[in-house]
């Protein structure tokens, strides 16, 4: 206690940041050299020449996983906003408030609880079929998650514009539930078990109508490509399916639910009662892969059906009859517009655009956020409405027009749907295992049947005599 | 082919001696019977498995632990197995004086505890034969019947939960919240309020009270309203619960059930008109009936009393008496010798005590009747042959406490 805290001598030599820098200093000269003597030998440009050659006689597999990779990386961000979104919405509907700590209005609660889940210890618990175990979260996360390869964003953003994409979308979200059931069959836990059976009975029960819901919209798109069904969805709003295959997007939408686990059909880890279902004995990113694929899910089911039956990227509004009926005589590729056509107007872009938006995104900052004063508004506003430009231009230039505007209309559609999704969940209690298999096989099934049947007939008649 | 190793404990249970070192694998031979229930219990058929559904489970309403026997998810037969929140409240109660009771008997309904600390205090004014200021029994009923609508609230949220159903149980809490902020103002505390006295209420009503209740009186009707509608027009809720657990009349007089799952089977047996007690028989409200007896009719039935509680709170702010709220009783309370039952209606039914006293400070022998234990009786008979989903809208429909069911 007497003894003061005496510095303690540093001892000779690097310091801790030194031996970093030193070890980086070495890979670099390494590096410098190497590259020096391939280049110097000539390897170098054969080497690269090699590389793009193959690239090209091989852009498929690299297109595809490019893709993957891509598809991947978005997931988590889609899974954090709608985790969001559902946390948000379902407060509102309790009367609650919701998460509004971390981030402005809350909005990193998903991002935050997914840290939390990361850095949890991953416990492995004694008995369990521990390769299965391991592998049955990868499963789940990986088939729902390859799905999305297929789904047609916007004009020319698909992963993969595969000719028999549906099949290859309910072949692979089909996996999702062998992952189930091996989570539910190897965690050693009646509850677990329980829930990986209940999964497999939802399966037989709610792959079929769910199919047999979308035989009527490939009856009249005439093929199982996404890209084209969606191209084939083009011009007014009533060119959508869902127009004229009304009942085979309500049972559609109903098998999804199922298919996604979510409310009312939760019965898969209905906390009620089987506690936590197949997850019960998962902890850490194990668990947080099913959560993950649990959201992902509901994602790829809404999308799935605005591909499907709401247009998919296509807003729904026919824009050339309108430009003719405004005197706007050619057809404008609104990638290409000539500023200079607007004559003395194209003074007004720079001076009177700028501030009524930075003036519209202030006034909408500071109706919502009614604490903050005016000028801080504007400055908040002022900053956003920058961003905003900046990244829309940057869009623009990178994708043209129709891809910003696609990607735009497809996703509105999708989490409108989620949504959708979220409101049913905070307001249906579940349904019992026996109840929903009778539903299944009584109703959706023969109406999906009906659905098939009375889209063949008309399809004949049409052809036979109308055309 | 593995050569047989001694004898060693097993992991799971140390008592038990396995061949092999033990592994979780290991089936651990079954105790030895001790009834005949046990044995046709414990005698797992093919295909059938042995689940332990809590203590510690989301749906069990407390500690209560059920042994279910399933086949599937169809349950063969179950095993309640009570006692893990035993304190034995009854020898307690004889080992402190009468005042002391009132505060361990309040744990026993710990949603609602304003009825189960009156078990001591009526059951004394009654040996005593007191007259207790008419005020002060107003003030009573007016606190019962805010702890009956809080019970009760909390009960609809408790029995959608338990269907799955997430929004309702915010609607109860909130008004729970609401009623408990208000009975906290009155009594300073939310759950265990330790308000009654032998002989009047602990404290005259105050202007916080007075201003919470009048601004929740404004707008209870129409929440109420709100909650019910979220389920009573849901398909799904109706369909899990029309029919599900059916209480006939007989059975319900055989197992001694009462409140709201007896009167849900049509007998309109409440303790408040059948055997009145303080200010009840001035006061104009309804006993309602449902004749279906299934879980369905409890919910209804729940809604149905929200609303008659909410008509005697407003009779009684209206017809409240001015006045003390105590009666002059010595500091030293020695009740004379004799005995005593006393009984009042709780949310759960007839909460009722046999109180005997050899003229001490202490009561001699102190008996509470729990409605919950023998209403919970009842899933036995109603869960035999549903599926795994319908213990819980069972269970839940019953309302069991597991304060009281334990003592």
């Amino acid at each position: 206690m007497s003894a003061a805290t005496t510095p303690t001598p540093t001892p000779a030599g690097v310091s801790p940041l030194g031996k970093v820098v030193l070890a980086l200093l070495a890979v670099v000269l390494a590096g410098a050299l190497a590259f020096f003597l391939l280049w110097v030998t000539g390897v170098g440009p054969l080497a690269v020449d090699w590389i793009i050659e193959t690239g090209d006689a091989n852009i498929e597999i690299l297109r595809f996983i490019a893709a993957a990779t891509g598809v991947l990386l978005f997931t988590v961000p889609a899974a954090f906003v709608i985790i969001y979104m559902e946390l948000k919405l379902i407060a509102q509907m309790n009367l609650r408030v919701g998460p509004d700590r971390t981030g402005p209005w809350g909005s990193l609660a998903s991002l935050m609880a997914g840290l939390k889940v990361l850095s949890k210890e991953d416990f492995t618990p004694r008995g369990v079929d521990v390769p299965v175990y391991t592998l049955a979260p990868a499963v789940v996360f990986l088939a729902s998650v390859m799905t999305l390869l297929v789904i047609p964003f916007a004009p020319g953003m698909a992963g993969y514009y595969m000719e028999l994409g549906l099949l290859y979308f309910f072949a692979a979200s089909g996996i999702g539930v062998v992952g189930l059931m091996m989570a539910g069959w190897s965690s050693f836990n009646k509850y677990s078990l329980l829930g990986g059976i209940r999964a497999a009975a939802a399966v037989i029960s709610y792959e079929l109508p769910l199919i047999l819901g979308t035989f009527g919209v490939v009856l009249l798109a005439g093929t199982l490509n996404l890209g084209q069904i969606v191209e084939n969805q083009a011009g007014w709003m009533w060119n959508w399916y869902a127009f004229q295959q009304p009942l085979a997007l309500i049972i559609f939408f109903i098998a999804a639910t199922a298919e996604a686990g979510r409310t009312p059909f939760d019965y898969t880890e209905a906390d009620s009662e089987l506690v936590a279902g197949f997850a019960t004995e998962y902890s850490g990113m194990r668990f947080g892969f099913f959560f993950f694929a649990e959201y992902v899910n509901v994602f790829i089911l809404s999308a799935l059906t605005v591909t499907l039956f709401l247009g998919g990227y296509h807003t729904g509004v026919d824009i050339d009859p309108i430009l003719g009926f405004l005197g706007v005589t050619t057809p404008v590729e609104l990638g290409n517009i000539d500023p200079g056509s607007l004559g003395p107007w194209l003074l007004a872009i720079p001076f009177l655009v700028p501030p009524i938006l930075v003036l519209a995104v202030s006034g909408l900052i500071w109706m919502v956020k009614s604490e903050w004063g005016i000028i801080k508004s504007l400055v908040v506003g002022f900053v956003l409405t920058n961003l905003l430009v900046g990244a829309a231009v940057s869009f623009w230039a990178i994708f043209s027009f129709e891809a910003l505007l696609g990607l735009l209309v497809f996703f509105g559609k999708s989490f409108g749907l989620v949504a959708l999704f979220v409101l049913m969940r905070a307001t249906y209690p579940r349904v019992r295992i026996d109840q929903m298999a009778n539903f299944a096989w009584k109703w959706l099934m023969p109406a999906a049947l009906l659905n098939i049947f009375v889209t063949a007939g008309a399809i004949i008649i049409v052809r036979e005599y109308f055309s | 082919m593995t050569t047989p190793r001694e004898q060693v404990r097993s992991l799971d249970d140390p008592e038990v001696m396995v061949q092999t070192p033990g592994t979780i694998y290991d089936t651990i031979p079954p105790l030895t019977p001790r009834t005949e229930r046990e044995a046709e219990f414990y005698d797992v058929g093919d295909g059938e498995m042995l689940v332990n559904l809590g203590p510690q489970h989301p749906s069990t309403h407390g500690v209560l632990r059920v042994v279910l026997k399933i086949d599937g998810e169809k349950i063969v037969d179950l095993d309640p197995v009570m006692g893990y929140l035993h304190r034995g409240v009854e020898k307690i109660c004889e080992h402190g004086d009468w005042h002391h009771a009132i505060s361990n008997t309040d744990p026993l309904e710990y949603a609602a505890s304003m009825f189960s600390e009156s078990l001591p205090v009526l059951s004394a004014e009654r040996l005593l034969e007191l007259e207790v200021p008419r005020r002060a029994e107003y003030i009573r009923v007016l606190a019962w019947e805010l702890n009956r609508i809080s019970s009760h609230a909390l009960f609809i949220g408790w029995l959608a939960l338990d269907l799955g159903g997430i929004t309702p149980i915010l609607y109860g809490f909130g008004e729970r919240d609401e009623i408990v902020e208000m009975l906290a103002s009155l009594t300073g505390q939310k759950l265990l309020f330790n308000y009654m006295r032998i002989g009047g209420v602990n404290g005259d009503l105050n202007h916080d009270f007075l201003s919470r209740l009048g601004d929740w009186m404004s707008r209870a009707g129409a929440r109420i309203n709100d909650q019910a509608t979220l389920m009573n027009e849901n398909e799904i809720f109706v369909n899990r619960t029309k029919g599900l657990g059916v209480v006939s009349r007989e059975m319900a007089l055989q197992y001694g059930m009462s409140g709201p799952p007896l009167r849900a089977t049509g007998v309109p047996y409440d303790v408040r008109r059948a055997h009145p007690y303080s200010v009840y028989p001035e006061l104009e409200f309804d006993i309602p009936v449902r004749s279906d007896g299934d879980s369905y009719a409890r919910y209804l039935l729940h809604v149905d009393e929200i609303k008659q509680s909410l008509r005697i709170i407003d009779q009684v702010l209206h017809q409240m008496p001015d006045g003390p709220v105590m009666a002059k009783l010595p500091r030293l309370l020695r009740v004379p010798p004799g005995r005593a039952f006393a009984a009042l209606e709780s949310p759960r039914g007839q909460y009722a005590v046999y109180a005997v006293s050899d003229g001490s400070d202490q009561p001699f022998r102190f008996r509470i009747h729990d409605p919950s234990f023998f209403n919970l009786q009842a899933v036995v008979p109603l869960t035999r042959g549903h599926l795994l989903a319908d213990i819980m809208a069972i269970m839940a429909s019953l309302d069991p406490i597991m304060g009281g069911i334990d003592k």
